[in-house]
């Protein structure tokens, strides 16, 4: 059973909006902490 | 292969990449760590780390360079499945998400896995703890220091004992200075590098060569990766997925920093980090499937991901492979660094050598070892006794037996503490037993099985009953520091 071209690019282009995503969100949660004074 | 004559990037270019990014991990080591003198503030960052930066660290320090070296040699190897096996190692992260918040409730002053083991089992089964403990930290510095030594070569030609050195003396220098506020600091920052880097690339892959493309190369010239009834890559899934568990749920890398988060921080912390981790290994293994596509010659799996990189990219992306792998090892490094002289200050040199030292002499040991334990790496990863791989699933039999000890230990009043000794004991004697008879991929799935069968039937034979009030107690050196 042979994964088909629809699913492969669905699996890949949804880690890769993840892997997009998480240095964005890293960097607004890190800005509000920084605001709360909760960085560390 | 000969990696001097077969490098992708001149050895002048790989020195100048090292050199800037060690100067600046070293400053900004010094730099965050100027006003640690206090114990607390030097191991466990003051206790009060935010989740943007406990989440970053959970997940650089989860990606490895097996990460984004082993998962694209993976899916080169096993295919998809070799993609998705890998990413099932966030459940290690995302089960320990309530865990962090039990351990975080139950032990507020706690600094070590070992310190629960031991008020929660007695000293027989903290010793067993601590042997595992200690062998599976060892085995992944020398694995890591291993890997900078042979990643640095292989892409700028620097010889192996010049790049393990380098990536060694500088871990441990920044972790020195700044403890665990200087690993936490440049995690986050190696977190975003990896993260770029990768998502740079991918992106490159799908523009430059396409789905379709990918996918049809893949299916004409190897079909067999993207067949989803493999039976040996299907039981890779499901091994490497309790591995990553038994490699969380045991390690005083993930423990030091449910102790160190602000409360609150360590369930969303670890589910975060679990969740942005997981889609990691699927873009790496990705990349190497590009390669039929492109044509390309890998002399070596392990080189897949820095190979295709710099077909599509040339220098500028054996430079962008060069700066992750030396953030996602530093990102390991500093930290198992840092977790591993706690583990050894905290129950071995005070609880067993002594036991009256002060906040003072458990700082100043764990500078000492954090030093000891980088030259003992060195002395290890210099003869380059074992490849990666091996050394990585060596330790699965014996981490994957701690699963059941610690979360029935934490969550169930009556596990039994001679029940846990056992499960550990057999389960990773079972595990190494199969690793030998069958392989690799079995290794830490009969650990596993076989510990929770001890947990399981000592504890239903001979329930005993604990009182969680114990783990609160207050930690000896806060009780002497406040008086």
């Amino acid at each position: 059973m042979t994964m088909p071209t629809g699913v492969f690019s669905a699996l890949v282009l949804t880690a890769l909006a993840i892997t997009t995503a998480a240095p964005l969100l890293l960097l607004v949660l890190l800005i509000r902490d920084w605001m709360r004074k909760q960085l560390w | 292969m000969n990696s001097v004559n077969s490098a992708i990037l001149d050895p002048t270019v790989g020195w100048a990449i090292l050199a800037g990014f060690s100067l600046l991990w070293v400053a900004l080591g010094w730099y965050w760590g100027r006003h640690a003198q206090q114990l607390d503030e030097y191991v466990l960052a003051g206790r009060r780390v935010g989740l943007a930066l406990g989440t970053a660290t959970a997940m650089a320090t989860w990606v490895t360079s097996n990460t984004t070296m082993a998962a694209p040699q993976l899916a080169f190897q096993i295919g998809v499945w070799g993609m998705l096996g890998y990413s099932l190692g966030s459940i290690g992260l995302l089960m320990f998400a309530p865990l962090a918040t039990r351990i975080r409730a139950l032990m507020p002053n706690g600094y070590t896995s070992g310190d629960f083991v031991r008020t929660r089992y007695g000293n027989t089964a903290w010793r067993v703890f601590l042997a595992i403990s200690l062998f599976y930290s060892l085995g992944w510095l020398v694995s890591m220091g291993m890997a900078g030594g042979i990643l640095i070569h292989a892409l700028t030609g620097i010889p192996y004992h010049y790049g393990m050195t380098v990536i060694l003396a500088i871990c441990v220098g920044y972790t020195l200075l700044g403890g665990f506020r200087a690993v936490i600091g440049t995690d986050f920052i190696q977190a975003l590098l990896i993260l770029t880097g990768l998502v740079v690339i991918a992106f490159l892959a799908i523009r430059h060569v396409g789905f379709e493309t990918i996918h049809s190369a893949v299916l004409a010239q190897r079909p067999e990766l993207l067949n989803l009834m493999m039976p040996a890559a299907i039981m890779f899934l499901f091994n490497n997925l309790l591995f990553g568990i038994g490699e969380v749920f045991h390690s005083n890398v993930w423990w030091s920093r449910a102790f160190s988060f602000r409360e609150g921080v360590g369930f969303k912390a670890y589910t975060l980090a679990g969740l942005l981790w997981a889609p990691i290994p699927i873009v790496a293994g990705f990349i190497a499937l590009a390669v039929p596509a492109l044509n390309l010659n890998i002399p070596a799996a392990d080189m897949v991901g820095p190979m295709v990189a710099a077909d599509l990219l040339g220098v500028t992306g054996a430079v962008l492979v060069l700066v992750m792998v030396f953030a996602a090892l530093s990102s390991s490094l500093d930290s198992l660094l840092a977790a591993t002289s706690i583990l050894i200050v905290e129950d071995i040199y005070r609880r067993h050598l002594k036991p009256h030292a002060s906040a003072e002499d458990m700082r100043r040991a764990a500078a000492r070892i954090i030093v000891g334990l980088g030259v003992l790496t060195w002395i290890l990863c210099a003869p380059r006794l074992t490849t990666l791989a091996e050394l990585l699933y060596f330790t699965g039999a014996f981490v994957a037996s701690t699963i059941w000890p610690i979360a029935a230990g934490l969550f169930w009043r009556r596990t039994n503490g001679t029940a846990a000794i056992a499960g550990m004991v057999l389960g990773s004697a079972a595990g190494l037993y199969s690793y030998f008879a069958i392989g690799f991929y079995v290794a830490a799935l009969t650990g596993a099985a076989v510990s929770m069968l001890c947990v399981l039937l000592g504890t239903w034979l001979a329930p005993r009953e604990f009182d969680w009030a114990q783990l609160r107690e207050d930690h000896p050196l806060h009780t002497r520091e406040l008086s």
